[in-house]
């Protein structure tokens, strides 16, 4: 766990990478929150508000007594999400690195290009 | 949450059951306030016993009837378990609060611990002394467990004596404790000057009225007598080991 | 609901003020962080708060209850210290057999399982036993007691790395399936920070941080760069602490949103947060009433 954000943001988003890269298919049973508390060494209140956060929007779904799993449509919601979210993420300080760097917008596209084809 | 809402600890809730856990951990090692002073003692009679064994030897017949009765051989567990009532007012005193319990519990289960201690020593070696007196004084007319000026008494009187003194100074020892704990080496100052305050008027007092009242009160008053006079100053030290006790801290 | 409820609690030995008017509160069922460098009043605190010490003045409620002297309230609670005393003759076997007779909710088979994990020689007198041992003697006990209330004050000193994770990771089990409330005081704020729900922080007797442990992370950050960028961007913040080496600096800043910190990083500032180990030796390096004024400060803001 990094020291930037919130705890139960970044056991989120751990969550949230394993659907995106099929680790964990829709349908598919999740780590219970005692699970994810000991793998990680954190409390599991947090795990809990981290694990609850994804149960509010609909990507992971509770069932009592079995366990915890992966919504139908949890992955395109996903993705959705995530991609509104990359331009400022991702995008935005490219852009500034890249002015301070001398890089105008054309060498931009270009050197993304090239490394998109590698 | 609903987890945090235990049952009732029913095995704490009766004061006897933890004054009884209390009176189990001066017991958890056994080893020193109940079996290390009844091998002491036993190791003591076999020494005695080769001794008078050696001196009947030398001396034969010219031997007096009495020459083994006044062996000291048995006072020293009085003090013996003076010193574990010292300790255990220190150590135990701190790992006993350490684990929950309160200061009122600790030193009714230490006193009962000590009170049942005295009981079962003082029963012990009286029934020694009436092995002695039946077997004649282990065959070579001494006497270890009766001495000196118990030597004819009673089994009654015998356990009565090793009872009130060893009550006596198990108190002494857990009131030495008690302010140790409270006040720490200012406490042991304060006790033993309260002490030498106490044995210096005791002299004064002789010297000025004479020894005459106070012989005439230990050649006078029967022994069973002197010693019941021992009870109410057990009380009266043990009401101040509480007091001591009952708020000292379990620090460090 | 609340475990312990403190207010104004002062302890004093002598001339020295050991706890100076403390007040707080204890949540219950969470894990909360007791931290400070050493003689800050941590030992002294836990020791009020489990009635071994009496408090000088102010008070303390333990599940609603005065703690001193009360029964009802010490058969809830475990307190594991440090320098705990054993009796001379106590071997390792001989404490645990006391415990389940002092702690109601204790289980043997569990303190069986830790006494194999950390390796405690049972049949060692407690007093020939290595600082580590002690120390894990006291972490089983203190574990196995699933006390409503279990006070551990700096319950691995002497163990290594691996023995600390062994101790966390138990703990972590136990408590997912017995929830309870944990106060552990440490000053190995890294290793357990990630562990706490709650942060109290005391300084030279004050508590100087009572916080939420996610609310604490984030709270600062510390900025590096060229130095007149660096206190053209703090100017007007509540600036921690600052350094300089030659034309580079680096400010500690609390309270920068995720806006603050896009606008550091496009004036060329390095952004990275604060530990909360670091964020508390910058809050507990100096004088203990430069750091009250601090958080009033930021109270009153």
């Amino acid at each position: 766990m990094d020291d930037e954000r919130p705890i139960f943001l970044q056991i989120a988003q751990l969550l949230e990478d394993q659907i995106l890269d099929g680790s964990s298919p829709e349908g598919a049973q999740v780590p219970s929150i005692n699970e994810l508390a000991a793998f990680h060494r954190i409390n599991p209140a947090t795990a809990l508000k981290g694990v609850n956060r994804l149960v509010d929007a609909g990507v992971l779904i509770k069932r009592r007594g079995v366990g915890m799993f992966v919504a139908d449509g949890a992955r395109d919601r996903l993705v959705a999400q995530r991609q509104e979210a990359f331009s400022a993420q991702y995008v935005r300080p490219l852009i500034a690195e890249a002015a301070r760097l001398g890089i105008d917008a054309d060498r931009l596209r270009d050197m993304i290009r090239t490394e998109a084809t590698r | 949450m609903t987890a945090l809402a235990h049952e009732r600890p029913a095995a704490l809730s009766s004061p006897g059951r933890r004054i009884g856990n209390v009176m189990r951990m001066h017991v958890a090692n056994p080893w020193p306030a109940v079996l290390l002073p009844w091998l002491i003692l036993f190791a003591i009679h076999a020494m005695m016993l080769a001794i008078w064994a050696i001196i009947s030897h030398y001396a034969g017949p010219d031997l007096d009837a009495d020459a083994f009765r006044y062996s000291g051989g048995i006072s020293w567990i009085v003090f013996y378990l003076m010193s574990i009532a010292i300790q255990a007012t220190n150590a135990t005193f701190r790992f006993a609060l350490g684990f929950s319990a309160t200061r009122r519990d600790y030193y009714l289960g230490t006193l009962a611990f000590f009170l049942i201690t005295a009981a079962m020593f003082s029963t012990g070696i009286g029934v020694l002394a009436l092995v002695e007196r039946a077997t004649d004084g282990w065959g070579m007319g001494g006497s270890l467990y009766a001495p000196a000026y118990l030597y004819d008494r009673s089994f009654g009187e015998i356990v009565f004596h090793f009872f009130t003194l060893i009550a006596l100074f198990a108190v002494i020892g857990l009131l030495i404790g008690a302010m140790y704990v409270r006040w720490r080496a200012t406490g042991l100052y304060a006790f033993f000057g309260a002490l030498s305050l106490v044995l210096l008027g005791l002299t004064w007092w002789l010297l000025d009225a004479g020894w005459g009242p106070v012989g005439r009160f230990f050649t006078e008053t029967p022994l069973v007598g002197i010693l019941a006079w021992t009870l109410p100053v057990t009380v009266v030290l043990a009401v101040l080991g509480w007091v001591a006790l009952r708020r000292a801290p379990a620090r460090g | 609901m609340t475990a312990v409820e403190a207010t104004r609690v002062t302890k004093t030995f002598g001339a020295v003020t050991a706890v100076d008017a403390a007040s707080f509160a204890i949540p219950e069922g969470a894990i909360t962080g007791l931290l400070g460098r050493n003689g800050a009043g941590k030992t002294t605190l836990m020791n009020l708060i489990t009635g071994q010490d009496f408090a000088t003045s102010g008070t303390l409620r333990v599940f609603g209850e005065r703690p001193v002297e009360n029964p009802r309230v010490l058969s809830r609670v475990c307190f594991i210290k440090e320098s705990q005393s054993y009796p001379d003759s106590y071997r390792g076997r001989h404490v645990l057999a006391m415990a389940p007779h002092f702690f109601p909710h204790y289980d043997a088979a569990l303190a069986d399982r830790l006494v194999a994990d950390f390796d405690v020689p049972l049949s060692r007198p407690v007093k020939k036993m290595s600082r580590g041992q002690r120390s894990a003697l006291g972490a089983i006990v203190g574990i196995a007691s699933r006390a409503e209330l279990t006070l551990l004050d700096e319950p691995y000193a002497g163990l290594d790395a691996v023995a600390r994770h062994v101790f966390y990771d138990r703990l972590l089990e136990d408590y997912a399936e017995h929830p309870r409330t944990v106060v552990l005081s440490t000053h190995l704020i890294d290793e357990a920070a990630d562990l706490l729900e709650r942060v109290i922080v005391i300084h030279g007797g004050r508590i100087v941080i009572d916080e939420e442990a996610e609310d604490l992370r984030g709270t600062a950050s510390t900025v590096v760069g060229r130095h007149a960028d660096v206190e053209a961007f703090v100017a007007g913040r509540d600036v921690m602490s600052r350094e300089r080496v030659g034309g580079i600096a680096s400010a500690t800043v609390a309270g920068l949103s995720a806006h603050d910190k896009a606008r550091a990083a496009e004036s060329g500032l390095e952004v990275t947060a604060v530990s909360l180990q670091q964020l508390i030796v910058r809050r507990t390096g100096g004088d203990p009433h430069d750091a009250r004024t601090h958080t009033t400060e930021e109270a009153s803001s």
